[in-house]
């Protein structure tokens, strides 16, 4: 699980460029099911079919990841840039980003009198070209770049870029593979542009249709130095949310993963989070509104390039996401 | 229908956001019982009352929406010592919030204080700020051993809080955003019966309007109907707030104006108040309304939709202040309205202008 949370994180995949990773995902998924489709958001649609007389349930996981577009290059090569989804400032001063290509850059700033006038329009792209010329045949307009660092493995935990949300993509590829029996059918929705508006789930969910709609996705945790107050720690296990910003989860559901998780002896801790959404809350409000929960996964330093999981609460998700499909879902 | 009976019981039910299941939904389910044909609930919890028209099919379908829900609180920590901390769900004024009394839905409920530093271990400078929500928390009582035992991360809490009967006809109380909109509707369905009804009316109790207008995004998609009409409150006049901003409390419903409203219901609506003797007064909405009338608006291919407001004083606090008389304006207006549609009038809708 552990190769594949470092080749999933370190692909490339800013919220509307999500090719890279949507091909390592594919390939991952292949052998484990039935369809698979990519729709005209780009979502990679994964159909594993039930034995029967099941629920179409909807597993998901959003594919893309925050990152920068290039608004302009200035004559001596520098580039100006957005952001492609929250993007905090004083955590990508300093940090490297690259593009698709795979040419790199380095965030510099402009001087500061304060470090409070930090915002994202002071800084700027440097991709170490000598002019606008030069800097133009590697990067355009438009482009999108990513955050690069390492997935590092440091024993029960692990840090990368992206684990928001391709931790939520390991979870449900390991659950399929887990599989055995369902009698679900079993929409796997790896989901794009979740980052800038929950936008890919929405759709993918208005054309399947599903009867249950479970994301996967981090949470945050009140378990660091002074942290903001949030019952949630590293480790103690699968997240499952009652609410965010974007939705209060069916309470129905809820319960039902509440008292799946106990009867499967799955470390569980209740979460509220009181900001940021999920993929859920798109899903819940499609067409006339569809039954939707969260399984979140524990993170710590969210938005930053090194995003923390516990190994232990990962496969407290797998596990709980599995107990799920098994289940019949009769909440 | 004793209206202010069905005031007071609405006020006092809980029901915050997401969790209106718990208790207002099913006392808007027996209040509804009797005076439509049937009643639903939908997959995001709306209270779905149906009662059919007398018109030839297709016949007119027209959705009222008055939202349950309402603001409160939801637990996100038990701190050592048995202290709730906790988050707002909705628009939470953390000003009004300390020494308020609030009741804890626990696995029982429990009636809990938000407490503060006395003024004499305060310093000056503490003394001038406001509190924070994140440094206020709510004490139970019990310690922290039984509060484990009965409450969980996720449970919800409202501010306990009796109604009272101010003077004149005014009326104070938690959540008469929006269950005074739901008493404007149980008002028009009994009015209805004094008319001859083409249309098909769907008289929804949204849930989750407080937190992003959701249960009348899956409701109207569910109706999928001709009209939708709206009904929550409006500023009343306050001291300290411009006249522009605010409605009169007492001097009937407010009639929204603007882009979230078809011209042609709103003239309607007026037209309907004119014909019983109402005074009537304009809100303008110059962009979003804020409301339930906001989604209805965009569900599918469009829906004409209109806006009735209650003037209500102190919005967002647990003393909300309205008059009596409005509601029961509101809802003999919004009878007499939806009595005066027929299939012709939503033919003419199809057109904005």
């Amino acid at each position: 699980m552990k190769d594949l949370i470092k080749r999933l994180t370190e692909a490339f995949g800013p919220s509307g460029s999500e090719g890279p990773v949507r091909e390592v995902i594919t390939k991952e998924v292949e052998p484990y099911v039935d369809e698979i489709r990519v729709d005209a958001l780009g979502n990679l649609i994964c159909l594993k079919k039930g034995s029967g007389g099941g629920k179409k349930v909807i597993l998901d996981a959003h594919m893309d990841e925050i990152g920068v577009i290039v608004t302009h290059i200035d004559e001596k090569g520098f580039l100006r840039f957005a952001s492609v989804g929250g993007v905090y400032p004083v955590v990508t001063l300093g940090q490297r980003v690259y593009f698709e290509n795979g040419t790199f850059g380095v965030i510099g700033s402009e001087k500061l009198d304060d470090i409070k006038d930090l915002k994202l329009d002071k800084l700027f792209i440097d991709i170490g070209a000598a002019n606008r010329e030069e800097a133009s045949q590697k990067v355009k307009v438009g482009d999108m770049g990513a955050f690069f660092q390492p997935a590092v493995d440091l024993g029960n935990r692990v840090v990368a870029k992206a684990m928001d949300d391709r931790i939520g993509c390991v979870v449900v590829i390991e659950a399929l593979k887990r599989l055995k029996q369902t009698q679900h059918d079993i929409y796997a929705v790896f989901a794009t542009q979740e980052e800038v508006g929950l936008r890919g789930a929405r759709v993918a969910a208005y054309g399947i249709e599903p009867d249950v709609g479970i994301a996967f996705d981090v949470t945050s945790t009140g378990d660091t130095p002074k942290a903001r107050t949030m019952d949630v720690s590293l480790g103690k296990g699968a997240a499952i949310k009652v609410k965010d910003s974007s939705l209060v989860c069916h309470p129905g559901l809820r319960d039902y993963l509440v008292k799946l998780a106990e009867a499967k002896g799955i470390p569980y801790q209740m979460e509220v989070l009181e900001w940021g959404g999920t993929d859920s809350g798109a899903i819940q409000l499609t067409r006339a509104g569809v039954p939707a929960a969260v399984i979140s996964i524990p993170s710590r330093y969210i938005h930053s390039p090194s995003e923390m999981v516990d190994i232990g609460d990962v496969e407290a998700c797998v596990k709980l996401c599995v107990a799920a499909c098994e289940s019949p879902l009769d909440f | 229908m004793d209206l202010k009976e069905f005031l007071t019981k609405a006020s006092l039910a809980h029901g915050v956001s997401g969790f209106e299941f718990m208790d207002v939904a099913s006392l808007v389910r027996d209040a509804m019982d009797g005076l439509v044909d049937e009643v639903k609930v939908d997959l995001l919890g709306n209270v779905v009352g149906v009662k059919y028209g007398e018109g030839a099919q297709p016949r007119p379908k027209i959705m009222l929406a008055g939202h349950m829900d309402e603001i409160g609180l939801i637990i996100t920590k038990i701190e050592e010592g048995g202290f709730l901390r906790f988050a707002p769900v909705g628009g939470v004024d953390q000003r009004v919030l300390p020494a308020h009394e609030v009741i804890v839905y626990g696995r029982r409920p429990l009636t809990g204080v938000i407490g503060v530093k006395p003024p004499h271990l305060t310093s000056p400078e503490e003394a001038k700020k406001a509190y924070k929500m994140e440094d206020l928390f709510i004490d139970v009582g019990l310690p922290e051993e039984e509060v484990r035992e009965l409450v969980r991360v996720g449970d919800v809490a409202t501010f306990k809080r009796q109604v009272s009967e101010l003077m004149g006809d005014r009326f104070s109380g938690k959540a008469l955003d929006d269950r005074a909109g739901v008493a404007v509707i149980l008002v028009c369905l009994e009015e209805l019966r004094k008319y001859k009804v083409d249309a098909d009316v769907y008289a929804v109790a949204t849930s989750q309007e407080e937190i992003g207008c959701r249960g009348a995004v899956v409701s109207t998609y569910g109706i999928e109907p001709d009209i939708g009409i709206a009904i929550d409150v409006c500023h009343g006049e306050t001291p300290g707030v411009p006249e522009w901003r605010t409605s009169s409390v007492g001097k009937g419903p407010a009639l929204a104006q603007g882009g979230n409203i078809h011209p042609k219901v709103f003239a309607a609506l007026e037209k309907a108040a004119k014909e019983i003797g109402i005074k009537a007064q304009k809100e303008i909405a110059p962009a979003a309304t804020g409301t339930d009338a906001w989604v209805m608006q965009i569900s599918r291919a469009g829906v004409a939709t209109g806006l009735i407001s209650i003037p209500l004083r102190y919005m967002h606090t647990s003393v909300e202040t309205l008059a009596i008389s409005d509601v029961e304006d509101a809802g003999r207006l919004l009878a007499r309205f939806i009595a005066s549609v027929d299939a012709g009038f939503v033919k003419e809708l199809k057109s904005w202008i």
